[in-house]
């Protein structure tokens, strides 16, 4: 709760009219009253000119001691906190440089790319056309977030074109009171490029007997865990690193080495390329459009038998008779689950 | 220890929060039985996480399966299969210190000795939501005015309008909130006409004494320009080279950009024109394509009367955005502008020059300051837009959401994770509070 604030003034009731009454003209009975009692209120008077609250009997409700403690910080230690510091870095509690919540350690402020290092991924993606992969690699920097960054600069490029103004203040205030990395030669990376999820099948531990003589790998290790669970090998996001490294260990040439790394992420996007436009082909494929003049209808082949046990599977299409709809029913979530 | 129970920790840039947030300190959590622990641990993350959710509601989004991450380091992939961990008697071959080569390889060095902290991703499934997300990219002050944001059907998730604060992102999905709505919540309060009269009456005395010490200092300081003048003789070629620059052909971009912008706001929807200002735009649409045809035809013009028409043009297009009381004050500020005008140019007949090279650097730096970060009354915050106070401590964005500041977009760009040393969903409680609130919705015990 914020603090009350109480006026320091007189409460104006009775004791504005006191004085008047006392001296000439404010209500009759009041002056006679006054006259017969006269020295109480004369002498309460003439102690506190000011305010004479000793009338009441009541205690005047203060701030109690925690919300004194709160007022003094806020008026002492807490003004640094105000004002952002204006040279470019973070105003945390207990002038911390990456912990805005004291009492939690194991939450960071890392920083985020300044306008100069988006500036710099988008052209090294749309403008010099390399691979995600490569730029993601090339400047440290997730594969989503590069991915993300470009869809962003593309979003502001139409903006410009059509004259929408930018909140551009804001923009300048807020990169002036965070950490920021600008993708510099001489920085460290920004962020691991090479996360994999764990899976929940690798938290527990297993007793796996195995021969003295077996090479046992990561390979092995992901099999004891599950039929199904890939080896970290496979789940990395950009494997050409490790090909990278193989690479180097074997003394190829660095340049020639990176040649061949920018050869293979530019490979391995055209595949997943191809094989997005394979998917939609085949989707097309499976449509029958008839064009007439106003509407243009879509046609597609269902299998109607295709409902489930329950005749509300996720992919049956139509109303099926007995079955009622849910999807206006009370305590149903209507929120949608995804947007596109 | 009861004080501390009362302090309450909320998503919000409120100086009273920030207090709390400074003052807070870790429970003692041995003298009470561990079920009461547990609820105080409750009580206060959830006072913080999502208070604005009702508690079935996030017993829903609960999940018991704690999102985590291992960062692979390539070279130890390919210097390493793995079968290094299982060597010698099963755990790996003794470390040998005066032998450099029995060194077991690790994933990542030193920093793979930090545990990874699980119980502080207990509210993962929080940051999900779309009016957390809000509030974490820095759009709103607080949760609930993030809240408010999404349901006043101010935020689009992938270009369209999502009205349930309650929307879980996917990775991926980019949200854009509208920029006056973000510079409205981050900016400082806008001064009202009440409050404004309140501070001329109590200031008036105050104000009337500084001008007459301001009197005072503006003839000294009249003196000090008549003397700089006396000093740069070139000052009339100079003047001349202001024509040139105003004569150049970005005025045409001028025009353009100032025909999208009444575009603009006569196809916002939410701008109610009424039939009069309509005109008054359709008028100004079509002054603006008249001028852009006729200095297609002939460049030839006179520079300054291009000039002036370019500026009466966005004038007029300013004094559409506003509505009639905030015009009228407009007007009252223009009046003073041109009274100001009026008394430059008497100082100037009166002999002061034209302005000399770094003084016009400095006009027009100030000028584009100017233009960035204009002088607006229609807007609903205080103009020039300036960051709220105490608002810099809170300041942060977490690494799962990339944010676009310039278009007020970000995106989602993964589920938030822990990884050795730190989880990703920010929380002021300590590990353990952390702890005692998960092991309160595991609901065993």
């Amino acid at each position: 709760m914020p603090p009350r604030i109480h006026s320091s003034g007189c409460p104006p009731l009775l004791l504005n009219c006191v004085p008047e009454s006392i001296s000439s003209s404010c209500s009759s009975s009041l002056a006679v009253r006054s006259s017969s009692r006269p020295l109480a209120w004369m002498t309460a008077q003439t102690q506190s000119p000011r305010c004479a609250n000793n009338f009441s009997t009541t205690a005047p409700r203060g701030l109690n001691k925690v919300q004194r403690k709160m007022r003094e910080w806020i008026k002492g230690p807490g003004q640094q906190f105000a004002e952002p510091t204006g040279e470019g870095k973070p105003n945390y509690l207990m002038g911390s440089t990456d912990r805005p919540f004291p009492i939690n350690p194991l939450f960071k402020s890392q920083p985020v790319l300044s306008d100069g290092a988006r500036e710099k991924i988008y052209s090294a993606v749309m403008e010099r056309g390399m691979p995600l992969k490569a730029v993601s690699a090339r400047y440290s920097v997730d594969m989503r977030r590069v991915a993300a960054v470009v869809r962003m600069k593309e979003v502001e490029r139409q903006w410009e074109a059509s004259g929408k103004p930018f909140a551009k203040p804001y923009a300048k205030a807020i990169q002036g009171m965070l950490p920021i990395q600008h993708l510099g030669p001489d920085e460290p990376a920004f962020e691991p490029i090479n996360d994999i999820h764990v899976h929940s099948y690798t938290m527990q531990q297993v007793f796996q007997p195995a021969a003295e003589s077996k090479h046992f790998t990561r390979v092995d290790a992901a099999k004891a865990f599950g039929e199904h669970i890939l080896p970290a090998d496979e789940k990395m996001r950009i494997p050409e690193l490790i090909q990278l490294e193989r690479d180097l260990e074997l003394g190829i040439e660095p340049a020639d080495a990176n040649k061949k790394f920018l050869e293979a992420t530019r490979e391995s996007e055209k595949a997943f390329a191809a094989t997005k436009e394979a998917q939609l082909q085949r989707e097309e494929d499976r449509k029958t459009r008839v064009e007439s003049g106003r509407f243009e209808f879509r046609f597609e082949r269902i299998n109607a038998g295709a409902v489930g046990h329950d005749g509300r599977a996720r992919g049956a299409v139509g109303w099926r008779y007995g079955v009622p709809f849910n999807d206006r029913k009370r305590g149903v979530v209507k929120i949608p689950t995804k947007v596109e | 220890m009861d004080a501390d129970c009362e302090m309450k920790l909320r998503q919000t840039w409120n100086k009273y929060n920030l207090y709390n947030l400074f003052a807070y300190k870790k429970t003692p959590h041995i003298v009470r039985t561990h079920f009461q622990q547990k609820w105080a641990a409750k009580a206060a993350t959830r006072g913080y996480h999502g208070e604005h959710i009702k508690e079935r509601q996030w017993q829903h989004m609960f999940s018991r399966r704690l999102l985590s991450v291992v960062d692979m380091d390539p070279e130890y992939m390919a210097k390493h299969d793995g079968s290094e961990q299982g060597a010698g008697r099963g755990s790996g071959r003794d470390w040998k210190p005066d032998d450099p080569t029995t060194k077991p390889a690790r994933n990542g060095g030193s920093k793979s000795a930090l545990p990874t902290p699980y119980m502080n991703m207990t509210y993962a499934p929080m940051e999900r939501r779309l009016d957390v997300a809000v509030f974490r990219a820095l759009f709103a002050s607080s949760a609930r005015q993030a809240r408010q944001f999404v349901v006043h059907g101010a935020v689009k998730v992938n270009g369209m309008k999502m009205k349930y604060p309650g929307y879980l992102l996917n990775p991926g999905d980019m949200f854009q909130v509208d920029p006056d709505k973000v510079m409205l919540a981050t900016g400082r309060k806008k001064e009202t006409s009440f409050a404004k009269q309140k501070t001329a009456k109590s200031g008036a005395a105050l104000a009337r004494q500084a001008k007459i010490e301001a009197a005072g200092e503006g003839e000294e300081a009249a003196t000090e320009v008549d003397q700089a003048s006396t000093k740069s003789g070139e000052a009339v070629a100079e003047g001349e080279a202001l024509d040139e620059i105003a004569a150049n052909p970005g005025d045409v971009a001028t025009l353009k950009k100032l025909l999208a912008r009444a575009k603009f706001i006569a196809d916002s929807p939410s701008a109610d024109l009424s039939a009069k200002r309509k005109k008054a735009l359709r008028t100004v649409m079509k002054d603006v394509r008249e001028l852009m045809k006729r200095l297609g035809k002939a460049s030839a013009n006179r520079a300054d009367t291009k000039g002036n028409l370019v500026d009466d043009l966005t004038a007029a297009l300013s004094k559409l955005e506003l509505s009639p009381a905030e015009q009228r004050e407009a007007e009252q500020a223009e009046y003073k502008k041109e009274a100001e005008a009026d008394e430059q140019k008497t100082l100037a007949r009166k002999g002061i020059p034209m302005l000399s090279d770094l003084e016009r650097k400095i006009l027009e730096e100030s000028m584009a300051r100017e233009a960035e970060n204009p002088r607006d009354f229609s807007k609903p915050y205080a103009t020039p837009w300036q960051p709220r106070r105490y608002m810099s401590p809170f300041v942060f964005i977490p690494r799962y959401l990339e944010v676009n500041q310039n278009i007020c977009a970000a995106v989602y760009l993964r589920h938030p994770v822990a990884r050795q040393g730190l989880a990703e969903v920010p929380t002021p409680f300590e590990n353990l509070t952390n702890q005692l609130a998960f092991n309160w919705y595991l609901r065993r015990g």
